[in-house]
């Protein structure tokens, strides 16, 4: 997600973002840290453990930010046990606390936990499995667990806690420091219905970082048996439901009051829609009623997930002097000049297969098969353009690669397709969102039905 | 030796000591209807001339300040400053970028006198002006009557990443725009994120000057767009001059920003109160100095003007109703005014299942029946019945 290497960059955002998948926005997550002997490590500068810290510090953050209605709790395997350091909550600053207080521990009484003894893999499973035992079906349950040694010591038999965890529909997401182990491995593949494509490696702290923040997008919902109860075979999620949710105004009010959360006087705050009470930061429970406090935005956060913005594919020189753009759409900087001429055999000659019209590609791929014709359509959203142009197919319009970028990875809106009107009333006739160049959103969600 | 150490450590600490350049961004909402209903009040050309004015104290503030206005009309959205692409791609200049990172106006025209202070001020205000005369003179009769926010602010916020990223130090030597300077967007993305944003030399911002209300339509790109906003550190200015649109002050609250809205204070009678407004709204000028024009550095010592009470309720997607109580889809999250009445999610067609006890009312604790005296004879009709009567008598109707 955060690995910003260029074109190797772009392929892999590209890849990530084609399929609009029903994804599991209301998350439940345990990120367990590794606290045993093989973190004092020295092989990431200045120990392993410092820099877990330091990136499980930025993950809470991060993830938050992705997934503001879900809740996170953390562990530590440390001397052979698990403990639990921070309950599931959705509250940063809890998490953020408990995980520095590890090496600054809050009580002066208590000594800073440092890394010691061997890690217990089913021990964390088993605690990992109670934490998320009562949370509600609607929601995913994730275990993440960032791994520096290279043995887990058992009490007991953990193929039994693993098949206890894929029943239990958790899954497991586990980030190794020093090498693949079959048993890691197991685990991934048992609770990932057979993938273990959550199970990595890192090479190196960069390596690491991006791998830790990579599992802040919201998992991909998989329809299957391996889920769990989905008897009725209906579309969506196990046990997709309709919440109940409060979106409260903020108030402000003349003579401060205490707020129902913490008990402290404060003149601004967050009354419950439905009890009345106040509360200091939202998203929150109500601690009078129960009733699920958010805010719109919280919600509004999440629709990217839910509807991707199309890709945009390499502009050929040809197509780029059929539109005749010299400035990038977005940002206005100039694009280099269109070859004129003979030029264009020069430059674009080796690409003369790919560099036809729209037009004639349409009628040329009518009677190649689907498959040809998806492999073409990635080969050209895949490559780097040769005339640094690249079009949105929503709007025509032609973008540079920063705004390309910025559009895909931080904005999620493609800047010419809402600077036409007949994209708005397309939205305001649906009432949903198949403007905006999303690569239809809606039909992504209903794929399984 | 010495000498040229000297100069240059000189030069750098000068460099990091200065104000750092801001970049302000102007979304002008010249939706022809809104501006109609003001005209009496609040003419077009007075909002422009007054920006103008702002503009040119924004411009004079800093030597590097720079600004850039964009017209978010009804049928398009439009740069007004710098001048919008031309129409036909009669580009003969070789040199692909001319932009240097200390003047990255990016402008087709011939470069400006810098040693002319006042030059800068008469190029901007004669783009703007005619840019929007011949937006305002070409623009068809449409049927369109919201102005284009959700377009405006996306191509606002892709100008400024850029402009962030051709005046970071980093992006400054390189020269062609194509993959070659993507390496900087990173570090103009990570900066924010995780370190400080001591070495972030551009600050910007976005000022919307609104007067068309209902962006329902654009809800989900405009809140893309705060987000985008909020992650950069680029705050959303809001001058809200009529009209009513909960999400630009949702927009100013998550980004930091300023949201005065003169024309909408609360008045003490409805009469009064209009006249008040329209007396407050002509102050534009006044609102646009003390309001708007501290950038973000000066910001940080300033008591911001601001409302504080938000209005955070939604809008449902069955009714377009706002409600402080909803139902979300648990799968695209959309929210519902009321349980549906077939349980399929009307967005995304899930099934959803209600939570057992949404509509179950609550019980009423019984009142406890006496207890009947027993009849003495007939009492259990139930042959085999190890249960006493009790609980049927007499009739054998259950009594409930």
């Amino acid at each position: 997600m955060r690995s910003y290497d260029s074109k190797a960059h772009r392929h892999t955002r590209l890849r990530q973002d084609t399929q609009p998948f029903q994804r599991g926005i209301i998350r439940h997550v345990v990120l367990i840290l590794d606290l045993s002997a093989a973190m004092a490590e020295k092989d990431m500068r200045p120990t392993r453990y410092l820099v877990t810290l330091k990136h499980a510090t930025t993950y809470v953050r991060e993830f938050f930010e992705q997934n503001p209605i879900s809740q996170l709790a953390v562990m530590v395997m440390h001397d052979g046990l698990c403990h639990l350091i921070s309950d599931l909550s959705g509250n940063p600053t809890h998490h953020i606390t408990a995980i520095q207080s590890l090496r600054n521990p809050v009580n002066p009484r208590e000594s800073p936990r440092e890394p010691k003894g061997n890690p217990s893999l089913q021990n964390a499973l088993e605690m990992a499995r109670a934490q998320l035992y009562h949370t509600p079906s609607h929601g995913t349950r994730e275990v993440i667990i960032i791994l520096g040694a290279l043995l887990s010591l058992d009490p007991g038999d953990i193929h039994k806690t693993i098949a206890a965890c894929a029943r239990d529909r958790l899954r497991v997401s586990i980030i190794g420091m020093s090498g693949r182990l079959k048993i890691c491995q197991e685990i991934c593949e048992r609770t990932n219905s057979g993938s273990d494509a959550s199970y990595n490696v890192a090479l190196d702290e960069p390596h690491l970082r991006d791998l830790l923040m990579s599992t802040t997008t919201p998992p991909a919902i998989r329809s299957g048996a391996t889920e769990g109860t989905a008897e009725d075979g209906a579309a969506g999620p196990v046990g997709a439901s309709l919440l109940c949710m409060g979106f409260p105004s903020r108030t402000i009010t003349d003579a401060p009051s205490l707020c129902a959360c913490h008990g402290t006087l404060s003149r601004g705050g967050y009354t419950c829609s439905r009890c009345k009470a106040k509360l200091c930061s939202l998203p929150a429970t109500c601690p009078a009623c129960g009733l699920t406090l958010i805010l719109s935005t919280h919600l509004a956060r999440s629709y990217h997930h839910l509807f991707p913005l199309r890709n945009w594919i390499a502009v050929t020189w040809k197509r780029a002097r059929e539109k005749g753009t010299v400035q990038c759409a977005g940002c206005l900087i100039k694009f280099p000049t269109i070859p004129m001429g003979a030029g264009v055999d020069d430059v674009g000659g080796s690409r003369r297969d790919k560099g036809k019209g729209r037009e004639d590609e349409v009628m040329e791929n009518g009677g190649e098969s689907q498959e040809e014709r998806e492999r073409d359509q990635l080969s050209k959203e895949l490559g780097a353009s040769e005339s640094s142009r690249y079009e949105c197919e929503a709007c025509e319009g032609h973008f540079c690669i920063d705004c390309d970028i910025f559009s895909h990875e931080q904005m999620h809106n493609c800047p010419g397709c809402l600077s036409k009107p007949a994209f708005s009333t397309v939205m305001e006739e649906d009432g949903n969102e198949l403007a905006n160049g999303t690569a239809n959103g809606m039909n992504g969600l209903n794929g399984a039905s | 030796m010495n000498a040229i150490d000297g100069t240059t450590s000189s030069f750098h600490v000068r460099s990091t000591d200065a104000p750092p350049p801001s970049l302000l961004v102007i979304v002008l909402d010249t939706n022809p209807y809104a501006w109609s209903l003001l005209a009496d009040t609040l003419p077009l050309q007075n909002v422009v001339a007054n920006l103008l004015v702002f503009i040119n104290a924004h411009l004079a503030i800093n030597h590097a300040n720079q600004v850039a206005v964009l017209a978010s009309h009804t049928h398009c959205v439009q740069w007004l400053y710098p001048p919008p692409p031309p129409p036909l791609p009669t580009d003969s200049t070789g040199d692909v970028l001319m932009t240097e990172p200390d003047q990255p106006d990016p402008t087709p025209h011939p470069p400006t006198d810098d040693a002319n202070k006042y030059r800068p001020f008469r190029l901007v205000e004669q783009q703007i002006l005619s840019n929007l005369r011949s937006l305002l003179t070409s623009s068809p009769p449409s049927s369109h009557t919201t102005a284009l926010i959700a377009g405006a602010l996306t191509t606002a916020m892709t100008y400024i990443s850029k402009a962030t990223l051709l005046a970071s130090p980093v992006a400054a030597p390189t020269h062609t725009h194509t993959t070659s300077s993507v390496l900087p967007t990173a570090d103009a993305i990570n900066a924010p994120a995780d370190a400080s944003t001591a070495h972030d030399p551009l600050s910007s911002r976005i000022l919307i000057v609104s007067v068309s209300g209902d962006l329902a339509a654009q809800y989900i790109p405009v809140m893309n767009t705060i987000f985008a906003a909020q992650r950069n550190r680029v705050p959303i200015d809001v001058l809200k001059l009529a009209g009513d649109t909960v999400f630009l002050q949702q927009a100013s609250d998550a980004t930091g920003g300023v949201y005065i809205a003169p024309g909408l204070e609360v008045g003490a009678g409805k009469k009064e109160g209009e006249d008040a407004a329209v007396v407050r709204a002509q102050g534009i000028l006044q609102y646009l100095m003390m309001g708007f024009l501290p950038d973000a550095a000066a910001r940080k010592w300033l008591v911001l003007p601001g409302a504080e009470e938000v209005d955070f309720r939604a809008a449902c997607f069955c009714h377009r109703k706002v409600v402080d109580i909803g139902w979300v889809c648990s799968v695209c999250l959309s929210i519902f005014c009321e349980p549906l009445p077939d349980a399929t999610c009307l967005t995304c067609g899930t099934y959803l299942a209600l939570p057992a006890n949404h509509n179950v009312a609550p019980a009423v604790v019984p009142r406890k029946k006496k207890k009947k005296k027993r009849l003495p004879d007939g009492g259990t009709p139930r042959p085999g019945g190890s249960t006493p009567a009790g609980s049927t008598p007499g009739g054998g109707t259950p009594m409930r």
